[in-house]
């Protein structure tokens, strides 16, 4: 492991146990305001009739993928296609800007598949998508075109395919 | 993940955004986002915490539904672990439906 990749691990680790670290950590890397109209759809269903899909920038793939590129500090823009059906067997996590042992540990901390199909068995949610989604977050610079107009519109397009109703996101 | 969020939402899809960051919500202007001031890593609490993991999930949907602002912002009342999550109350049937809001005001 390089010195860069250390160090932004460290300083992950150190952001969760000190306040003023945590503002650094923060302000390095506030994204820019979006003015404008919000993006709204108005929800059409109850949820135990809806189903549900996760996407996650929290750096969660299957071990046969290939993990998301932690050198470039512009961040890595592709996506990670998630098997609803095995990923909660074996997955790795690649993300060096936050701790993630406690997700390496129990998933559904960054990752609510399993709360999820207990809330489907339940009949409170009325189903889930087979796929789900995975980034990395802090995406900057010469990548965020790549996010935005191949990364983001590609995952948006294939959960419409999946005929999924709602979207929970959730970060690192 | 905001980004992310928007471009799924103008795709024709509802989304809900659990943030940890409040001040990269409020820059980003997701539709719909709920807020916990809890460490990186652990937007849904700790690891084998189900009761607490469950709780942020039903009250991430009940918000789904309440939410009628765009770009509205919800801090969710949970304290991490200074809080019974064995006490909470799940929302009722009529607050994951649509409409859950302006019931709300009719009342």
């Amino acid at each position: 492991m390089n010195h860069n990749r250390l160090k932004n691990r460290l300083l992950a680790w150190l952001a969760n146990r000190c306040a003023p670290l945590r503002r650094r950590f923060i302000a390095g890397y506030r994204p820019e305001r979006y003015e404008g109209a919000i993006p709204w759809t108005p929800v059409a269903w109850p949820l135990a009739e809806c189903r549900v899909a996760l996407v996650t920038t929290a750096g969660v793939h299957h071990p046969g993928q290939p993990p998301f590129d932690m050198h470039d500090p512009d961040g890595d823009p592709s996506y990670r296609v998630l098997d609803g059906a095995t990923i909660l067997g074996d997955y790795r996590i690649t993300h060096d800007y936050y701790d993630h042992r406690d997700a390496d540990r129990d998933l559904n901390v960054v990752f609510p598949l399993q709360r999820l199909r207990e809330l489907v068995a339940e009949g409170i949610v009325g189903g889930l998508a087979r796929r789900h989604y995975s980034l990395m977050g802090h995406i900057v610079g010469r990548h965020l075109p790549t996010l935005l107009q191949e990364s983001a519109p590609q995952i948006a397009r294939a959960l419409c395919d999946q005929r999924v109703d709602i979207v929970l996101l959730t970060p690192g | 993940m905001g980004l992310v969020q928007r471009i799924i939402e103008a795709a024709g899809i509802p989304t809900v955004g659990i943030s940890i960051v409040r001040e990269y919500s409020e820059q980003v202007r997701p539709p719909r986002t709920v807020f916990l001031r809890w460490p990186f890593g652990h937007p849904l609490g700790e690891p084998d915490n189900r009761l607490q993991q469950r709780a942020v999930l039903l009250e991430t949907f009940r918000q789904l539904y309440a939410i009628d602002v765009p770009g509205q912002i919800v801090d969710l009342p949970f304290r991490w672990r200074r809080e019974n999550y064995a006490d909470y109350v799940s929302p009722t049937l009529a607050e994951l439906t649509p409409g859950a809001g302006r019931d709300q005001e009719r009342d």
